[in-house]
């Protein structure tokens, strides 16, 4: 009997692409043999429209990038700026900034994980995750009065100071955060079905992370101990006491347990930032209007997702040249046309959701 | 053990089940939304000085306004209108208002079935009996006393 392949449409519009993801598979039976991914349907031009905008205009655009962790976003654009014009950013704004943050990598892995688990079939499993990120969107919400568009960093500190509802909330958070990682560990970590599903599904070997430019929690799982925090340390991060987890084989088992040591090591970054809160301004001398000197600069934080860079040129107008981000989800996906390849349907499912990609930020 | 680790999980869902409820009842109770909420907008005409900061401040330009000279040939407020199509709530134009009149309110269904309802238009409906948001006033009061302090 004559067998031949069959070319399957796996999104744009599919809800295990986490947004609008084409796949284009080409399958044997239930195996994959061919696949392609093209990318472009989220497509909104923020890079040009930057151009378009004064550069404190620019910081309400980076929060549609990554559109789960927003801060992460603001901070890595004006930390550029600040570079640019070598604006000393007062240690108040620089704590407020690194809990935010970190805050913000707690919130943005939850949803990770969530729905990575959720994909897989555990629809229960999705729920713990999201209480615990309301949790910290109404942290986010009693300073910068948003849920998701935060729009609070700006250039030479932050928009405004903590709100004074947020302290207790904050209080009572890193009270009761403990018992979720506890109870989620429990929940996820021994499940069969979950080990049988993701041990040794979607393997990537630390050469090949490296070799496709896989950054943040997707390259730590392969076994490469790299975090911008830690080895190019920006704003305070050389001040805290905080770990790399780092997995073995670089499945997918092991990149949800990168992303849930790494938010054990956020929370403790948090805890220690919040004890050492310094009191003072939030806000640098910053000219009214923004007028960097003429030149180019690169700086590269640690997101949620992986490194996110940004580079700005400045012709000294008001308003950026050029502004560029390199995006780690764009980069972290390219991997997908080989990994695929010999994997079992459902197993693409998984490889795809493990990732934790943002099609924001892959579009732009 | 087969299955012991399912068992292990199941036991957390059945601890959890007998816990207090997280959701909210929501179109029964109204949610007690944070302080500085960005909502809706609210315009105080009275003490607006037709500065333009506001428009000025907006990234893509939502909002238009006009001014005149009034008979002591001061400028004054002749329309207002934000376009809230727009609009992208991230607050740069409450933030530039130095008078603290052009302000965000509590207000957060903001849905309507109107296209038109769409453009607030501020100058003749000034919204002051929304409940106003502290979104950048605290610290502006606290900042014009400091300077009156010294």
């Amino acid at each position: 009997m004559k067998t031949q392949t069959y070319t399957v449409n796996f999104g744009p519009q599919h809800p295990s692409t986490h947004g609008v993801l084409r796949v284009v598979l080409e399958l044997d039976g239930e195996t994959c043999v061919g696949s392609k991914t093209h990318v472009g349907y989220l497509h909104r031009g923020i890079e040009k429209l930057m151009e378009d905008r004064t550069y404190p205009q620019v910081i309400p655009y980076t929060d549609r990038l990554d559109y789960l962790a927003g801060i992460s976003n603001n901070l890595a654009y004006v930390q550029t700026v600040e570079k640019l014009m070598k604006i000393e950013v007062p240690e108040r704004a620089e704590y407020i900034r690194v809990i935010l943050a970190e805050l913000m990598r707690i919130a943005s892995h939850m949803v990770g994980i969530g729905i990575y688990i959720m994909d897989l079939g555990a629809v229960s499993a999705v729920f713990y995750p999201f209480i615990e990120r309301e949790k910290i969107l109404d942290l986010m919400c009693h300073i910068t009065g948003a849920r998701m568009t935060f729009n609070y960093m700006r250039i030479g500190g932050v928009a405004q100071d903590l709100h004074p509802d947020f302290i207790p909330a904050l209080d009572k958070f890193i009270a009761d955060f403990p018992r979720f990682i506890e109870d989620y560990h429990k929940l996820v970590d021994d499940n069969e079905i979950f080990k049988a599903r993701t041990k040794n599904i979607g393997v990537v070997c630390a050469e090949k992370a490296m070799d496709y430019g896989l950054t943040g929690p997707n390259l730590r799982a392969s076994g490469v101990k790299h975090d911008t925090r830690v080895i190019n340390p920006y704003s305070i991060y050389d001040r805290f006491d905080f770990e790399i987890p780092v997995g073995e084989t670089g499945d997918c088992y092991d990149r949800y347990v990168v992303r849930m040591r790494e938010v054990e090591e956020s929370f403790k970054i948090i805890k220690q930032a919040y004890k050492d809160l310094p009191e003072g301004p939030v806000m640098a001398k910053v000219p009214k209007l923004i007028k960097p000197p003429q030149g180019d600069v690169y700086h590269q934080t640690e997101n949620p997702k992986g490194v996110l860079g940004c580079y700005v040129v400045s012709d000294g107008s008001p308003k950026p040249y050029r502004v560029h981000f390199r995006r780690p989800s764009f980069n972290n996906i390219s991997i997908f046309d080989e990994l695929f390849i010999g994997h079992k349907v459902a197993d693409v499912v998984a490889i795809l959701a493990s990732f934790d990609f943002v099609l924001g930020e892959v579009d732009a | 053990m087969y299955g012991k680790g399912l068992l292990k999980g199941l036991s957390v869902t059945g601890k959890i089940i007998f816990k207090k409820k997280v959701t909210e009842k929501y179109p029964e109770e109204k949610p007690q939304l944070a302080a500085r909420w960005r909502g809706g907008f609210q315009l105080d005409v009275n003490e607006c000085i037709a500065c333009g900061l506001c428009e000025r401040a907006c990234p893509n330009s939502a909002i238009k306004l006009t001014t005149k000279k009034n008979e002591e040939n001061k400028r004054q407020l002749a329309s207002y209108e934000l376009n809230q199509s727009y609009c992208l709530f991230c607050g740069l134009c409450v933030e530039a208002c130095p008078k603290n009149c052009l302000r965000f309110t509590k207000e957060f269904e903001t849905a309507t079935y109107f296209k038109e309802k769409v453009k607030l238009d501020l100058f003749n409906n000034q919204n002051l009996s929304a409940p106003a948001s502290s979104y950048a006033q605290l610290d502006k009061k606290k900042e014009t006393e400091g300077k009156e302090g010294e």
